[in-house]
């Protein structure tokens, strides 16, 4: 089959020290069993985006049920195609491809399955709470405790034990370069998921981060950019080491370019965090460093797509006839366009426009559905007849799915930098007498088109994923009677193998130290690494550690980089729990609270925010978008009869809005009791609450401020009976928003604040 | 004194400078492995790893 002839050089099961010859059996059951997943997830997931996406064309389609509403399904959203979809992709591919590679099977059948099956029981956990509000607020992270937990024992102990393993096992002396890819992408995603999920629990399905404000958002954009690299990027170049030189039957064109490729993002992604949090509260020097470093991520992402699609030197007649290697070109050119964009929109001039707009969503979609997307279905058609045995169904559906796929990304891509960049530029037009020209929802109906666009495009790539079921289906129901499970043989690696020796200095006449640099740079250490996977694995985590480290120290142990500020006091307990209701309600999803020190954003909004205004933010809630205006300074702006109104139905006082109806707020109550709880988790984590941690004091308290604003309430001519409603509790959060500031530095301690929720300047809008 | 205040106090605001500075000299040393031109063909080797796939020893082991 191979049209290229390997080097002659001995290999290991050639020379005279080989092991014995063994005989072996490729566990393909699983990769089926992943393969199905990653279709029937990736179909659900983006049906929920194509929801989403017709919802901010036409609110009215939540149809007012509180667990179909935007700020619940777009947690979902990303959660499925993440997890879900692209975690089973991961998963195929690297089944497939590390047992071949390891020419062994997997270390334990047990392990794969209850790697599999737990990872679809915490997928289903996603789909059962997310929708109900349970989340614990921090973008792709959202999942609650019990279920970080459950991640944290099928990644590392099923997965991660079942992988190294394997590795450990293996009968092939080097690690082909594809290996140290997942490798990275192993002990990364451990990193990450461990770290920024500390969370103090308050009960079952309720938890609060452990950091706060500033730290808390730089842990979690520490995570969200890594988990892009190590999740969305990692291993899926490893799966395009593997699977295109597979497919286009040649070797990869340079290995020495995967392994600067290789290193090169491991040394440098995990700095690049914080260009997520220019000119918010974020110290600068951190904010810079994630520029320098996104900047410096160009060079080897474009040399390893390079490296992709020179592969295909030669073989370009094949890409004109496969629409397998159409799949795998594309792919890696959306990567190579997301990592150029990626670093471009990490400088500051540029992210100060298109931070908060829709051409981040752009971005994000060329990278996920070109990249990801495409990668996987690549590898899907490629794995379809060899794992079932039979021909594609299909070839000419096969056609179809590829052009229907590339032409809903260009329609959802194209009409989201329009989007972006035209919203953008609205938000910091001024008028001929120095005024904002536009309202905020001026800025929201004039993109309405776009979203109609963007709906086409996601419904023709979802159509492509629905071609590619019945693909799967018809090849399926093609298959044997029973598959034929060929017995392969492989001498094992010898135990008398030692490592060459190292090598002795090039130079004739220089120090000792010159002689051992001499020595470190002929690179035997890494050669001698490229064979023992623990050695390898103990290196890469290193790396990410150590960098992690040296960023995030200064940041949480140098008091300067967020000065307090004397009169940001904790929230209330009514305030809190209105808080909750907001996390819970996913408002962060479309609206910031975030004030850059921009020129067009202070006049819009108010003061720019401070860092030391978030010191008690368990977790911060920044956002990532406007959809909706921002919040930082939305306490004391309006009466709170136009805020039960708003959250009522938002079209009674704004028709053009977009947001969806809580009217389901004006009727839940409030769970009073469960408030002590939520006051002592965060008291654990730092907050001084004071007096209101004793039995029984926090439910009184709530329900003092709750009465109070109730009675307010009506006399602005409100609705009566409300006392005890959540819409209270949110409003008293909303009331609150970026108002300490501006107190005097004696202002109540919390145990005194029922006042605090008092809006600060009256007044309808 | 307590850590906040020590690290507060250490003038640690190059550390990261430091760190990348650090970061580049090993990606440096990378690069020097990948260039010796004497690993050229072991890493050739390398690149078939993928390909040699089906050129395993095959036996019919499985039912039809």
């Amino acid at each position: 089959m191979t049209a290229t002839t390997a080097p002659t050089l001995p290999r290991e099961h050639n020379d005279a020290h080989a092991g014995p010859m063994e005989k072996f059996v490729y566990d393909d059951a699983i990769v089926r069993k992943f393969m199905l997943a990653m279709l029937v997830w990736g179909f659900v997931g983006m049906l929920v985006g194509l929801i989403i996406a017709l919802q901010l064309a036409v609110p009215q389609l939540n149809f007012g049920l509180e667990f179909l509403g935007y700020g619940r399904l777009r947690p979902l959203h990303t959660n499925a195609v993440i997890f879900a979809f692209a975690g089973n992709a991961i998963f195929t591919g690297v089944y497939y491809s590390t047992q071949r590679l390891c020419k062994t099977r997997m270390w334990s059948d047990t392990l794969s399955n209850l790697h599999f099956w737990g990872w679809q029981a915490i997928i289903v956990s996603a789909a059962l709470t997310l929708p109900l509000g349970i989340t614990s607020g921090k973008e792709y992270a959202e999942l609650e405790w019990p279920i970080d937990i459950a991640i944290a024992l099928v990644w590392l102990g099923c997965f991660g034990v079942n992988f190294t393993m394997t590795l450990i096992k293996r009968r092939e002396r080097h690690m082909y370069v594809a290996l140290w890819f997942y490798i990275a992408s192993l002990v990364t995603v451990t990193v990450l998921h461990v770290f920024n999920s500390l969370e103090m629990p308050a009960s079952l399905f309720k938890s609060y981060s452990v950091y706060a404000g500033v730290q808390d958002a730089f842990m979690q954009w520490w995570y969200g950019h890594n988990a892009v690299a190590f999740f969305l990027t990692t291993p899926f170049l490893g799966m395009m080491y593997y699977f295109v030189p597979k497919a286009a039957d040649k070797p990869v064109y340079s290995y020495r370019l995967s392994i600067v490729h290789f290193w090169s993002l491991v040394f440098i992604y995990i700095w690049a965090g914080p260009h997520h949090l220019h000119y918010t509260a974020l110290p600068q020097w951190a904010s810079t460093l994630g520029m320098i470093f996104s900047v410096m991520l160009w060079m080897p992402s474009w040399g390893g797509m390079i490296n992709g699609l020179l592969t295909l030197r030669g073989a370009w007649n094949k890409v004109a006839q496969d629409p397998i290697l159409k799949f795998f070109v594309v792919a890696i050119t959306f990567y190579g366009m997301s990592t150029f964009e990626g670093p471009m929109l990490s400088i500051k001039s540029v992210n100060s426009l298109s931070h908060y707009t829709d051409w981040t969503i752009a971005h994000v979609h060329g990278g996920a559905l070109g990249w990801n997307g495409f990668m996987a279905f690549g590898m899907l058609y490629y794995l379809l007849p060899r794992l079932f045995q039979t021909q594609l169904w299909s070839r000419k559906l096969m056609t179809y799915h590829f052009w229907i796929g590339t032409i809903g990304i260009v329609l959802y891509i194209v009409s989201m930098y329009t989007a972006g960049i035209m919203q953008g530029l609205m938000w910091r037009f001024f008028d001929e007498s120095g005024k904002l020209q536009y309202d905020f929802v001026e800025t929201v109906t004039a993109i309405q088109p776009l979203y109609w666009i963007r709906a086409i495009g996601g419904l023709l790539f979802l159509s492509g994923v629905v071609m590619a079921g019945v693909n799967f289906f018809m090849t399926w129901k093609h298959r044997p009677a029973v598959y034929d499970e060929p017995v392969h043989e492989a001498p094992a690696l010898s135990a008398l193998y030692t490592d060459p020796p190292q090598p002795a200095s090039r130079l004739t006449a220089n120090t000792e130290f010159g002689h051992q640099g001499d020595v470190v740079l002929q690179g035997w250490w890494h050669r001698v690494w490229e064979r023992r996977p623990v050695k390898f694995t103990v290196m890469t985590l290193a790396a990410v550690v150590v960098a992690s480290l040296f960023e995030q120290i200064p940041l949480f142990l140098i008091r300067s980089n967020v000065p307090s500020i004397a009169s940001v006091k904790p929230y209330t307990p009514l305030e809190l729990y209105g808080r909750d209701i907001y996390i819970a309600e996913g408002c962060y999803n479309c609206h910031s609270q975030m004030i850059r020190p921009i020129f067009a954003e202070v006049k819009r909004y108010g003061e720019y925010s401070k860092p030391g205004e978030f010191v008690y933010d368990h977790p911060f809630q920044w956002g990532s978008r406007r959809t909706g205006p921002d919040l930082a300074r939305e306490g004391g702006l309006r009466s709170h009869d136009w805020h039960v109104r708003h959250l009522e139905d938002p079209r009674q006082l704004i028709p053009q809005s977009i947001m969806p109806t809580y009217a389901h707020l004006l009727k839940q109550d409030i769970d009073f009791e469960s408030i002590q709880a939520r006051v002592r988790a965060n008291a654990m984590i730092g907050v001084p609450y004071g007096e209101s941690v004793k039995d029984g004091v926090a439910p009184q308290q709530a329900r003092e401020q709750a009465k109070q604003i109730a009675g307010d309430l009506v006399k602005q001519g409100g609705y009566e009976g409300l006392e005890t409603k959540k819409v209270i509790a949110l409003d008293a959060y909303l009331q609150r928003l970026g108002t300490d500031l501006f107190k005097p530095a004696d202002a109540p301690a919390p145990d005194k604040a029922v006042s605090a929720a008092q809006p600060q300047k009256g007044g309808t809008p | 004194m307590s850590l906040t205040e020590i690290m507060s106090a250490a003038g640690l605001t190059l550390y990261p400078i430091v760190a990348l500075v650090l970061f580049l000299f090993a990606f440096a040393i990378v690069l020097a492995r990948v260039l010796n031109k004497r690993d050229a063909n072991a890493l050739e080797q390398h690149a078939h790893i993928p390909l040699e796939d089906d050129t395993l020893t095959k036996q019919n082991g499985g039912a039809p």
